[in-house]
């Protein structure tokens, strides 16, 4: 540690000279209670808590609201104030500073005790600066550095120093001399630690396939490169890894890790949870750039700057979908500048994780606490978006979009139909309430008969009155808006809504909302991209149907000037700031100057160039250490969105330079890196290894690669091997959303959104459309798959850098009992039966599809034993068959009365549906061995990936 | 100054990823418990998991306050945003005002508050309740009976106007969604006393409310720390029964099979410590399911409990259902429990939405909060009534004449009984219409904070390492909020 040896030398004398005391005030007391204390005792006169002023020996001596003085020169173990921050006294004293995550490292606490040993002395300001002047260069080679970066908000922090290793991530890219990753993952392993021989052929096809598709390999493919392995293991591995990175399912497996950290949903999130009907588009849009290998510097800037690039080309636009991947809604509840506000804090924090593996919300409020980001450079990345605007905007379909199942679209018309129904119907009900109405009040209904007449004339004509945006404007509330624009007194008409029942204010309210949701969904099946444009800032009050481009960009609305927003209030004034980068990397790398253009246009290009620059360390740096995770469990670099200094240090440096360095000499393609990556004995390695005899734990074998590690399925992994073995698996890629069958109730749960209910969950009919990869389900931020949730599918409201895969209870409940389970287990019972002539060879192809292996005999007696069994107990059940619900009950209370209320929603896409397998379809036999399939799926044999 | 530490003391927290010895359970994972033994023995399933328990993630653990008196919670969330003025606020001024109109505008409002506005009286009577006196209206004729019991807390303010957002500050201290509720939260930190249940319940509508189940999430936490819900309706847990005419032996069978398969992969994979741990989920689920409807039923509890609860009436049954519910599983041991009612969402016809609202759940509080101290339960268990916002005295013209309120994130009211609360008091003040608090203003990241104190649990050191950096409750610390404390 720089700096410790004088002052090691130093406390092994029993108390301080003066003058070292004085020293040491200057050099670590100050900055310490200027860092640590003042912020409560003394920067703000009016805000000193405990009445404790540190600004002043005197007052320090004087002591706060205990009455006591704070120090006693000369001893520290009766000082309040070093005990305080020992928090080892806290009956007597609260710990301080009083949050844990600030408290004080032992060597502050033992400067605190020398110096207060030492008599604690408090040089005036003269001598003060004669020190501090008299030492710069000594201290300064001694503590560390000070690093440069633009307009920090104090002197202190701009000159506050960093230990370099938690720097590491700003400096240059360095590729080490070495010939691999091998050599490099050599160099850590602890002394007298045998790596694990390679996998054999059997597991490896199993990881690499599930690595590179997400998807088991064939009982085919497996005997296939057995056989090939034996004759020649590594042409055959070679042929493998090419095999499967030309698999269109290699672009959806990639497309899922990216989507994690994008936080991609079908929805908005938030109070409405809109859908986001054109949000597919990007989806399949990073399917493709995998598979098409796009290199990544343009990946990058396509998804920052697309619609800059080339306004023209559709896939730019759909590929900024990236930039409106955040949760977001303005709601009249909300202020509109508040939401404007949100969006460029998620979109600038959004940039930092993705791309920079920079978490830059710290940086929002106050300077970085702990890394050499300046709020400056928050704002200034802010700037570059500070002319971005949200829209769906038009983007024709391209050829090598999926466009098919668009007809679905028939039945959101005929919920229109129903909601508009319902609407006349409660229209015709206000009407007669109106006449009660004036009948009780005993007033006179001239005018207001005159304005119905004219109000049904107008509607019956095919008239749209109300207000804008209204989807549904009736004779009642037209005739209502006419008394209202005539300046007739509120009391002496109806109000609206007149008379309704809780009932019907319930029904109203549906089908209203309704209405409004359904512009959402409908915007799904429309050549729209959910994207962005550069342009002013047009006023807005609530976002209640797609936005579109506004024809005047250039010249209407606001046109934004950044500025720091102290504290992160949006509507605080703090300097002025241009566009511009994350300035630390300028202390450390030779970049070329970065010229933003003045225009309202071109910003997102030129950030998109710095971010994407080879020689950005961070962008490389980040993207490789994510791709090694994707491969090996866990990244170099420990937290993949974080590589501030309170991240955790890579453990192989070397390792993450050099494929760092790697990947851009071969041309950002990620598959030459998986190709590179996926060759080295690193990943050919067995996880099968004796610990006995090994000096090392299990955890640090894997943490230095020794052995490989194992993983579970993702939950995505789960859902479509199942469906893979089964052979229920449609693997059409791309494509508007599809809904899966997911647990009834679950589908069925009523959901509150503003107002109203959220539809249900209805499946798409045909089997075909349902049985798709899980990358292509709808995804709402409000209705999650629950089978999806309990096996830790990320939760869309942040980056997910790295999913967990823990074992919780109710993952039994979703992979044993779930009817998708059952229904699996049935249709791959019945596709081996199919498929093979005895009992025996059908229980050899199932363990050849589930597990790619044979059975041993001990295995095959047990199954074939259980198998017989179960025929027994099968043969004795009875099933109905599965009928849809082409209605459902929806019980709920109703906002106006409080009072419960019940509506009926018709499920329409259900009276098409079309089940797939059920039990009453087949025999006892298949059922039973179905029985055995479900035990096989649900084992943890299938579960992990070895 | 130099950086010399990134952050303090790493290895004394739990960081994200699970150690291979952190097995999860989730929902119950009661490994050494004597019954789950016995019928481990029974059933006759060898496995070595005698050890896992105090390793289990939900263990028993000590606060950081040994000395708090609360050990469990029941939360009640009014989601909706119940009106302050119209319940525990009473405001005279808005007699004077009613109906008087005004006009707000600018940047820094909303749609909904700007405008052309007028001022709402209560349409309710307050009185002076018990001993205490506390401010309550008058149809909260149940709860009025143990108003010495609780302490009101007017000085709550949140940042958020919507639902959602000002529904996930309050139940996760973010109001962006995806953090760990406060349940989760507690678990964390003090774990559980029943390892066979979850430690934090949660008792939703039939409709989940705004935001869904990020309400109760577990968020950046281990898994096991999410909220379960039982549901109103249908199955309590999701798929916690196999398919229709599968018995228990006939499902038992199939456990058997799987225990055999896994039985020879552990054998080949003896350092894989996971297996074991997913192996174990299986026998436990496998008991839940004959557990869990058994916590459930309330038939057994005798017909004078159940109607002090209102079971049985129309207006009070669901609630009632919910606290006796809540009552049994705290006894049951588990740590925290929340029950949401709603909609108090009232933007129009406020006697009628509100009276409704009072009217279903007044008289089952009051008798959980009765039922609880007769069992001597109210000291160890703390409950908290409240809402993600309180409501405007103003409203907007909404065609009509129909008096409701807005949202307000300004002013509201909190008030707890049991867990060593202040009871018999009320703190804080709002002006004198109910916009705003003005006296012993608190952030809703105190109000957390608070109630973490209460449970032994110090906020500062409840930190959860993630994405690089320590996470809490209040996001960003603060204080204790001293006068709630008794």
């Amino acid at each position: 540690m720089i700096g410790k040896a004088p002052l090691i030398a130093l406390f092994a004398a029993s108390s301080l000279h003066a003058e070292d005391a004085e020293l040491l005030f200057v050099r670590r007391i100050a900055p310490l209670f200027q860092d640590k204390c003042l912020a409560c005792h003394g920067n703000e006169e009016s805000k000193i808590k405990g009445d404790f002023d540190m600004r002043s020996r005197e007052a320090v001596l004087k002591g706060g609201e205990s009455e006591k003085p704070g120090i006693v020169p000369g001893k520290p173990d009766e000082s309040p104030l070093y005990l305080a921050v020992t928090r080892q006294h806290e009956d007597d004293w609260e710990p301080m500073p009083p949050k844990e995550a600030d408290k004080l490292y032992a060597e502050q606490i033992e400067w605190i005790k020398q110096w207060i040993a030492g008599g604690a002395p408090w040089p005036d300001k003269a001598k003060f600066d004669a020190i501090t002047k008299a030492n710069a260069e000594k201290w300064s080679a001694e503590d560390g550095i000070v690093v440069k970066t633009t307009g920090a908000l104090s002197d202190a922090w701009a000159t506050r120093k960093y230990k370099p290793e938690g720097l590491w991530a700003y400096q240059p890219v360095k590729k080490p001399a070495a010939k691999g990753i091998d050599e490099l993952i050599a160099m850590h392993l602890p002394e007298g630690v045998e790596p694990a021989p390679a996998a054999d052929a059997r597991t490896f096809i199993r990881r690499a396939t599930f690595d590179l598709t997400g998807l088991p390999p064939t009982p085919e493919d497996v005997e296939a490169f057995v056989q090939s392995s034996i004759k020649d293991p590594a042409t055959s591995t070679q042929t493998l890894i090419n095999k499967l990175l030309d698999s269109p399912h290699y672009g959806e497996r990639m497309a899922q890790h990216w989507l994690d950290v994008t936080r991609y949903a079908d929805s908005s999130g938030f109070a409405n949870d809109y859908e986001r009907g054109n949000a597919w588009r990007y989806r399949d849009y990073v399917i493709r750039a995998f598979n098409s290998d796009k290199p990544y510097d343009q990946f990058i800037k396509e998804q920052i700057a697309g619609d800059e690039i080339d306004a023209n080309d559709p896939e730019k636009l759909v590929a900024t979908g990236f930039l409106r991947m955040g949760p977001w809604e303005l709601t009249g509840m909300e202020v509109a500048k508040i939401a404007r506000q949100r969006f460029l804090d998620d979109v600038t924090n959004s940039v930092g994780e993705t791309f920079l593996a920079h978490s830059l919300q710290c940086a929002r409020c106050h300077d970085h606490k702990f890394d050499p980001v300046p709020t400056h450079d928050y704002y200034s990345i802010q700037a570059v978006f500070g002319t971005t605007q949200l829209c769906e905007r038009a983007a024709p379909f391209l050829k090598q979009e999926n466009t098919q199942g668009f007809e679905e679209k028939k039945y959101l018309e005929m919920r229109r139909k129903e909601h508009e129904a319902m609407l006349k119907q409660l229209d015709v009900v206000m009407l007669k309430n109106a006449e009660t109405w004036f009948a009780e009040k005993k007033l006179d209904r001239t005018a207001w008969d005159t304005a119905v007449i004219n109000a049904r004339k107008f509607v019956e004509g095919g008239g749209k009155g109300g207000k804008k945006g209204r989807s549904f404007t009736g004779v009642f509330e037209t005739a209502r808006n006419a008394m209202e624009k005539q300046g007739v007194a509120e009391d002496q008409y109806p109000p609206k809504l007149v008379g309704f029942t809780p009932e019907q204010f319930g029904n109203e309210r549906v089908a209203r909302k309704g209405l409004e949701r359904l512009k959402w969904e409908v915007d799904r099946y429309e050549p729209y991209a959910l994207s962005v444009y550069s342009g002013r800032t047009v006023e807005m009050k609530a976002v209640l149907a797609p936005l579109r481009m506004a024809p005047d960009r250039m010249t209407n609305g606001e046109l934004e000037e950044t500025c720091i927003l102290p504290g992160g209030d949006p509507f605080g004034k703090g300097p002025k700031v241009s566009p511009g980068v994350l300035s630390v990397l300028a202390a450390f790398n030779k970049t070329t100057s970065i010229e933003f253009p003045p225009e309202i246009e071109g910003r997102r290009t030129t950030f998109a160039n710095w971010v994407a620059d080879r020689h950005n360390p961070l962008t490389t740096r980040a993207i490789v250490n994510r791709i090694w995770m994707w491969h090996f469990g866990q990244p170099i670099a420990g937290n993949p969105n974080n590589f501030g200094s309170t991240g955790k240090k890579p453990t192989h440096p070397e390792l993450l330079d050099w494929l760092a360095a790697t990947f851009v000499e071969k041309g950002w393609s990620f598959k030459e890196l998986h190709r590179v990556i996926m060759m080295s004995e690193a990943y050919l390695r067995s996880s099968q290894f004796s610990v006995q005899g090994s000096p090392l734990q299990r955890e640090e074998l894997e943490k230095f690669y020794a052995v490989f590690k194992p993983r579970r399925l993702t939950s995505e992994e789960l859902r479509d091997s199942m469906l893979s073995v089964s052979g229920e698996l449609n693997p059409t890629l791309g494509g508007i959303p599809n809904r899966p069958e997911i647990n009834l109730e679950a589908a069925l749960q009523p959901r509150m959104v503003m107002g109203t209910f959220a539809a249900a969950w209805t499946p798409n009919p045909l089997p075909a459309q349902r049985n798709r990869r899980s990358i292509y389900a709808l995804k709402l931020r409000g209705l999650v798959d629950p089978m999806q949730e309990v096996f830790n599918a990320p939760a869309p409201y942040f980056s997910c850098e790295r999913r967990d895969a823990s074992t919780v209870t109710p993952q039994v409940f979703s992979l044993f009992n779930s009817k998708a389970s059952a229904v699996r287990a049935l249709a791959l019972a019945t596709r081996v039966t199919k498929e093979t002539s005895d009992d025996a060879k059908a229980l050899q192809r199932c363990f050849a599809l589930i597990y790619g292996r044979d059975p041993s005999a001990e295995e095959s007696s047990a199954c074939l034993a259980h198998w017989k069994a179960m025929t027994a107990e099968q043969s004795k059940l009875t099933f109905k068959a599965d009928r849809p619900l082409l209605e459902v009950r929806r019980d709920a209370v109703e906002e106006n009365t409080g009072e419960k209320f019940s509506f009926q929603e018709k499920l329409h896409a259900n009276a098409d549906f079309v089940p797939d397998l059920q039990p009453g379809d087949v025999d006892a036999r298949t059922r039973a061995l179905a029985d055995v399939c479900l035990a096989l799926l649900n084992s943890n044999e299938f579960a992990y990936v070895y | 100054m130099s950086i010399s530490h990134p952050f303090p003391c790493a290895g004394s927290r739990a960081l994200h990823a699970p150690t291979r010895r952190d097995f999860v359970y989730g929902l119950g994972a009661s490994l050494g418990s004597v019954a789950f033994s016995a019928l481990m023995a029974e059933e006759n399933i060898k496995s070595q998991i005698s050890d896992l328990k105090s390793s289990s993630p939900l263990a028993p653990k000590q606060g950081h306050f040994p000395n708090a008196k609360a050990k469990n919670v029941i939360f009640l969330m009014m989601e909706g945003g119940p009106s302050h003025v119209d319940t525990f606020d009473p405001k005279p001024m808005l007699n004077k005002l009613h109906l008087k109109e005004f006009t707000r505008e600018g940047k820094q409002k909303s749609a909904m508050e700007s405008g052309k506005r007028y001022y709402v009286r209560s349409p309710f009577k307050f009185i002076k309740a018990d001993k205490s006196g506390a401010d309550m209206a008058e149809n909260w004729s149940h709860l009025a009976g143990v108003a010495d019991d609780l302490c009101f807390f007017r000085g709550c303010q949140v940042d958020s106007v919507n639902h959602p957002t000002a529904m996930y500050q309050m139940n996760c201290g973010n109001r962006f969604g995806g953090d760990p509720g406060i349940g989760a939260w507690v678990n964390y930190g003090l774990g559980t006393l029943n390892q066979d249940l979850p430690g934090f319940i949660v008792l939703p509508e039939i409709s989940y409310p705004q935001g869904g189940a990020a309400n109760w999430s577990n968020g950046y936490l281990p898994a096991h720390y999410q909220g379960t819900p039982l549901r109103a309706k249908g199955s309590p847990i999701l798929d916690i029964n196999p398919p229709e005419g599968i018995t228990r032996e006939h499902q038992r069978a199939n456990l058997d099979l799987i225990a055999k398969l896994n039985q020879k992969h552990a054998a080949d994979h003896p350092w894989h410590e996971e297996l074991q741990a997913r192996m174990d989920s299986y026998e436990l689920a496998f008991r839940m399911q004959v557990q869990v409807p058994e916590v459930l039923d309330l038939s057994k509890e005798d017909e004078k409990t159940k109607a002090m609860y209102g079971i049985g009436s129309d207006a009070t049954d669901a609630f009632g259902r919910k606290c006796l519910l809540a009552r049994k599983l705290v006894e049951k041991g588990v740590r925290f429990v929340q029950l949401y009612n709603g909609t108090w969402d009232s933007h129009d016809y406020i006697e009628r939405a509100h009276g409704n609202r009072v009217r279903g759940v007044d008289q089952p509080i009051a008798a959980l909060i009765k039922d609880l101290k007769q069992r001597g339960l109210l000291e160890s268990t703390l409950i908290v009534w409240c809402g993600e916002f309180g409501r405007t005295p103003d409203n907007g013209v909404r065609g009509g004449t129909q008096y409701g309120r807005d949202h307000n994130p300004k002013a509201m009211t909190i008030w707890m009984a049991g867990g060593g609360c202040n009871a018999g008091h009320t703190i804080g003040l709002t002006d004198e219409v109910g916009m705003e608090a003005v006296e012993e203003v608190h952030h809703v990241r105190d109000f957390h904070i608070t109630l973490l104190r209460m449970l032994g649990l110090d906020d500062n050191k409840l930190s959860f390492y993630h994405g690089g950096r320590f996470k809490q409750l209040s996001q960003f610390g603060g204080k204790v909020i001293e006068k709630l404390i008794a």
